[in-house]
């Protein structure tokens, strides 16, 4: 079995192609600006240079938020794109779990991601990964009082956020990623869809 | 010659589109999903709110595209993605799944520009003729652009400040019609009469236009009515708007067709629908002995017909993209 991860959420395109056994290539890239432009070129140079071929992927799996909504969309485009055409069974993640597995540390593990105005992305989830705070948008001055009553614990982020301590930085473990992930649900394409966990500015003045 | 089946996706705005041309001429199928309703309660469109629909719609659109047209993704030679100009979130959404197609399919990426998108809709009525002028008017375009032979554009002139189709729905919004008022405002004025005194825009020796002054001077006419408490003929204020607004157009569309020796003329763009600036440009060609093609109203507003129709002349002509093809908001036609 052959599989396919895809996380466009940051500016960083992580993306990996793997078996059961092992990852078999994979791209941890900063595109900053140049998302749109190269992401998809860079996961066609992983299929090219290990002469893997569209069709033998067995699962596509694709980070679905929260990060960059941009960001998000061109990789859940992809992904969904891909599974719809080629008929692939499909499955998603969140890239906070994705940030939390990827910690090996024996305690409570806090991803974070930046949302502005006082406002983060944040889950925190045990060291067996269970959720004790389900993915949301959390003004910062909440998580630091959630987490106060937590004792160990680590924030995961690659975001300049110095109101946290213990910050470990996000490397994806991307095997242990897919491994988890790789028996999820499978999702129809057609629904496959960001979870932005945020309103848009316009729905927000509009009262929805 | 083997028959050539070009795939177009178009997202530039707030409509997702799929559709399937044959030879640059035939329509196979077509399938607009519109977030019109979407956009309605907020005044226009607000460009994250359709970059999340196109994101939902873009594989059920092209599902539906192909299963109208009994085809398979196989049977499909070229696809042709609006790349730009237009908003840039919705854009980034049919690129990113053309580009996935094509990659996928092994098929060649053809990059278009919108305007060229709805300057060939015009071949899907009928095969364009040359050397003709196309009159390029939309909510986000006013422009002339000469071509001499197929997808070869020379823009001529354009709009100095406000897009014709921009400028129609702020002057509805003044007066009070709900988003999108620009097709409001030419039922309107059949009703009215000119008795409102406006400013001719731009009379100089150029092929340009400006909306902007005659926009404000619709402004500012209601909100001093408004002041010394008169009612606003609606009717006859649309009416005195739409004939400037045309006169304008006309004006430089003569001017080009005399100087520049044209033979054919089309319109082109969502304001295309509109049926004064139909009426005032058939009567100009009529006078000036010129053909003139307006396309039917399916092809005004945008749709990907017109993206598969101008891929197909595009990829005659060699302009073929690779992988890295980004989309643009802004980009001249070239």
């Amino acid at each position: 079995m052959k599989y396919l991860y895809i996380d466009t959420s940051s500016s960083y395109l992580y993306s990996a192609i793997a078996d059961d056994s092992k990852l078999i290539c994979e791209v941890k890239k900063d595109l900053g600006h140049t998302l749109s432009e190269e992401a998809l070129p860079e996961i066609v140079e992983m299929f090219r240079k290990n002469n893997i071929t569209p069709k033998e992927i067995n699962k596509i799996i694709v980070v679905d938020g929260p990060g960059s909504f941009t960001g998000i969309r061109i990789g859940i485009t992809i992904a969904k794109v891909y599974a719809w055409s080629l008929n692939i069974p499909i499955t998603t993640i969140s890239a906070l779990e994705a940030m939390a597995l990827s910690l090996n540390d024996k305690s409570y593990r806090v991803p974070v991601l930046d949302a502005r105005r006082d406002y983060v992305f944040a889950a925190i989830y045990q060291d067996n990964m269970t959720e004790i705070m389900l993915p949301q948008h959390i003004k910062i001055v909440d998580l630091l009082h959630k987490i106060e009553q937590i004792e160990d614990f680590h924030i995961i982020t690659n975001d300049t956020l110095e109101m946290f301590q213990n910050i470990k930085p996000y490397d994806p473990d991307l095997f242990k990623i897919i491994s988890s992930s790789k028996t999820k649900q499978e999702i129809n394409p057609h629904a496959v869809n960001p979870k932005y966990l945020k309103l848009t500015e316009a729905e927000e003045k509009n009262g929805h | 010659m083997k028959d050539l089946y070009i795939m177009g996706i178009e997202s530039s705005c707030d409509e997702t589109s799929v559709s399937i041309v044959k030879n640059g001429t035939t329509e196979v199928a077509t399938v607009i999903s519109s977030q019109i309703d979407i956009h309605k309660s907020y005044g226009g469109v607000v460009p994250e709110i359709a970059s999340r629909e196109h994101v939902k719609n873009i594989t059920i659109v092209l599902e539906e595209c192909l299963e109208k047209a009994h085809m398979t993704m196989e049977e499909i030679d070229a696809i042709a993605v609006t790349y730009g100009p237009g908003l840039i979130g919705s854009l980034l959404i049919g690129l990113e799944a053309a580009k996935t197609l094509s990659f996928l399919y092994n098929k060649p990426l053809i990059p278009v520009h919108h305007i060229a998108g709805h300057i060939y809709a015009n071949s899907l009525v009928k095969e364009l003729a040359f050397p003709l002028l196309a009159v390029v008017v939309s909510g986000g375009h006013t422009e002339l652009v000469v071509m001499r032979k197929h997808y070869d554009f020379r823009k001529i002139g354009g709009t100095l400040d406000d897009a014709i189709g921009e400028c129609y729905d702020k002057v509805a919004r003044v007066i009070g019609l709900e988003y999108p008022g620009g097709p409001k405002i030419d039922k309107l004025s059949s009703l009215g009469k000119k008795t409102y005194k406006l400013p001719i825009p731009l009379k100089d020796d150029s092929y340009n236009f400006s909306f902007s002054g005659l926009k404000s001077a619709v402004i500012n006419l209601v909100h001093n009515e408004q002041q010394h408490n008169r009612e606003i003929n609606k009717e006859d204020l649309a009416a005195s708007f739409q004939s400037v607004a045309i006169e304008e157009i006309t004006t430089k569309v003569r001017k080009a067709i005399t100087e520049q020796n044209i033979k054919n003329v089309l319109v082109a763009g969502g304001v295309a629908a509109n049926n004064a600036l139909r009426n005032a440009l058939t009567s100009l060609a009529n006078e000036l002995n010129v053909n003139l093609s307006i396309p039917p109203l399916k092809y005004c507003t945008d749709n990907a017909t017109m993206i598969a129709a101008a891929g197909f002349y595009a990829y005659k002509a060699g302009r073929i993209a690779d992988l890295r093809l980004n989309s643009k908001s802004q980009d001249e036609l070239k």
